[in-house]
């Protein structure tokens, strides 16, 4: 690890102090008018700060270094246009060009949710514009092999932390059970509250998860060598740089993902690719991976990992569906929200929190054994991934609770329009474990699919 | 004729409040953007250019911006009459202007300056080209347009974009007899009614 992936530009900054305001591990320090610092050992990365910061690059200011070699300090393409801000994350872009130009790679890549309601917003569309036939279509253009989904590796994720709740539950396991696939969430606990490591999922998150099926299913459908295969995700998030990483999120020697872009990043290189993004067709992902269920959809908004979970769970448990789909219970904004579902005799207590900054209260209530809940997703980011640290950066602070709004309305209005809205009913997730994982939980997925989060903290 | 004597409004920052954020300064630019209003860091296709400018000083920063003066020194030097008194603010015509700088000599809080011009994010070309030397006819290249800018109190809005964005509110619309309203009555008050027998 050589760059921090976030930090805050000493030149730029003129220590107004709102990140520090906005962090919800306290991890920045700074005097007013003073640059502020990111105390690394604190920071779990989920770039609010980067969204906040309005101290630019000013025309009237004289930095000591110039614009070029900031955009190269910060592994900017240099053809980026756009002003650069003090708190800012790692670029990328360059080990992916060369990449995607090697001829003897083939390259695979992912799509978090919260991309395909944002991406077309750095292309002069309104807030949430839903965009995934262009995203498909820009992805093939710039020349990956393969274009899949992260929603695939979402109905996964399902399929796989369901399985193990309705486990927990059964058979006295550690419960309540926490969701895992936020890294910001996971590092957190790691790093100041390893106590509750044990209620974590041991579930990959959905990047992780598509990325090791990637090399293992997807290298035996295409007939390559996964030693040859790379596999980039392009997250809303700054953490999952980080999280892709991590030593232990491998299979069999080979890193699950090698490489995280964020939306931002992936315009930039659409825009360097001189590919016009609103003039593209729509254009499907690339099956089997590529396909989804809205389930998988909603991962990318508070409370949707939840919703997700309860609309396979329920019908898995019980054998009787949910008697509907959109389980307004769990939607909601930033902050702790509370649901009982009831359903054919079964009873299930959930919690979601929004913003980590909420979280004390639901720590609290754990350790002394008040926890009302037997289910918790947990979201570092105010209103999920639709406002991670890697999205478009809204210009002005009014706009960012629309911006983000917008983005999350725009990720339940495509899960009400496609053909298949449970995990456990998308034909290529049935396929993928008839012909290859077996069953949720089984000696496959357990090597591929899930980590040991104890075993495996503060690396 | 009736010849109109209210004072320009203009917008004034406290430094007691301000914390250098430069929010004012996006929000500025976003408003006045020589393309459709860029929502995201990503989407803007010319570079930020504000109308008021935050100044850090070792006591502290604040933004400063045109104050709309009566009788402005700036509307007054302009040698092609492009600075003008309009409902009750100072404009600038962009298409007179020469860049001739004498509004930036003219002004004292160095409100005003020139500003590139930019049309769908590609620089304006000046129609005057640079030369290799003074005796060749050979042209080297063109520099960028510019014209004179300043705060024009968001006139076309319904509020200044930098007040209405500004996190801390350390930016005001000053309307003068407003703002003098106020105090006297406090000075009033303090004076006659409460103290009743000081001056007996």
């Amino acid at each position: 690890m050589t760059l921090p992936i976030v930090s805050i530009d000493k030149e730029l900054c003129t220590g107004c102090g709102r990140c520090k305001t906005v962090c919800p591990v306290d991890a920045i320090s700074g005097l007013p008018n003073l640059p502020h610092v990111v105390d690394a050992s604190v920071c779990i990365l989920c770039g609010q700060c980067v969204q906040i910061c309005s101290g630019y690059d000013s025309p009237l200011e004289e930095y000591a270094t110039s614009r070029e070699e900031r955009l190269a300090q910060r592994g900017m393409l240099p053809t980026t246009t756009e002003p650069l801000f003090a708190a800012h994350y790692r670029g990328d872009l360059f080990p992916l060009m060369a990449a995607l130009h090697r001829k003897k790679t083939f390259t695979v890549v992912q799509c978090a949710p919260a991309i395909r309601v944002a991406v077309g917003e750095e292309f002069g569309l309104p807030y949430g514009t839903l965009t995934p036939g262009k995203l498909a279509a820009a992805l093939r253009r710039l020349g990956f092999d393969r274009v899949y989904d992260t929603n695939f590796g979402a109905d996964v994720t399902i399929m796989e932390e369901g399985a193990e709740l309705i486990d927990r539950i059964k058979n006295n396991g550690k419960l309540p059970m926490f969701t895992s696939c936020c890294p910001g969430w996971v590092k957190f606990l790691e790093d100041q509250n390893s106590d509750l490591l044990e209620h974590l999922s041991s579930c990959k998150s959905p990047q992780q998860m598509a990325g090791s099926l990637f090399k293992t299913y997807g290298a035996k459908i295409d007939g390559v060598d996964p030693a040859n295969i790379f596999s980039v995700a392009v997250m809303p998030c700054t953490c999952k740089k980080f999280e892709c990483e991590r030593p232990e999120m491998n299979v069999d020697g080979c890193r699950d993902v090698d490489l995280v872009i964020t939306t931002r990043e992936l315009a930039q290189l659409i825009k360097h690719a001189d590919i016009d993004f609103l003039a593209l067709p729509d254009e499907d992902f690339d099956s089997p991976m590529g396909c989804y269920s809205g389930a998988g959809n909603i991962f990318g908004t508070t409370g949707g990992v939840m919703e997700a979970a309860l609309r396979s769970a329920c019908e898995l448990l019980t054998g009787k569906p949910l008697p509907s789909l959109d389980l307004e219970y769990v939607r909601g904004g930033e902050g702790i929200r509370k649901a009982t579902i009831q359903h054919e005799g079964v009873e299930l207590r959930v919690a979601i929190v929004a913003g980590l900054a909420h979280i004390e209260p639901i720590l609290e209530d754990i350790r002394t054994g008040k926890a009302d809940f037997d289910f918790l997703e947990v979201m570092c980011c105010p209103l999920g991934c639709v406002s991670g640290g890697g999205q478009p950066k809204v210009l002005l602070p009014a706009q960012m609770e629309e911006a983000h709004a917008r983005r999350k309305a725009g990720l339940y209005a495509h899960d009400q329009m496609l053909p298949t809205r449970k995990s456990h009913e998308n034909p290529e997730i049935i396929k993928l474990y008839k012909d290859f994982l077996g069953k949720p939980l089984g000696h496959k997925p357990h090597h591929l699919l899930h980590t040991d989060h104890i075993k495996n903290q503060g690396k | 004729m009736k010849i109109p004597y209210q004072l320009n409004p203009f917008v004034v920052a406290d430094p007691n409040k301000c914390i250098g954020c430069r929010v004012c300064e996006l929000a500025c630019s976003t408003v006045h953007a020589h393309e459709k209003k860029p929502l995201t860091v990503g989407s803007m296709k010319n570079p930020l250019q504000p109308r008021l400018y935050l100044v850090r000083t070792i006591y502290g920063s604040v933004p400063v911006q045109c104050r709309h003066c009566e009788d402005a020194p700036c509307a007054n030097a302009c040698p092609v009459s492009a600075i003008v008194q309009k409902d009750g603010a100072i404009c600038i015509n962009e298409e007179l202007c020469m860049g001739c700088k004498t509004c930036i000599l003219a002004c004292p809080f160095g409100a005003i300056t020139l500003m590139p011009v930019f049309e769908e994010g590609h620089p304006v070309q000046q129609n005057v080209a640079i030369a290799l030397d003074e005796y060749s006819n050979e042209m080297v290249g063109y520099k960028q347009l510019q014209v004179a800018g300043k705060c024009d109190r968001c006139i076309n809005l319904e509020h200044p974009a930098c007040v209405e964005n500004c996190p801390e509110h350390a930016l005001q619309l000053i309307v003068p007899e407003n703002h003098r309203d106020a105090r006297m009555q406090e000075a009033a008050l303090s004076l006659g009614f409460i103290v009743k027998d000081c001056f007996s």
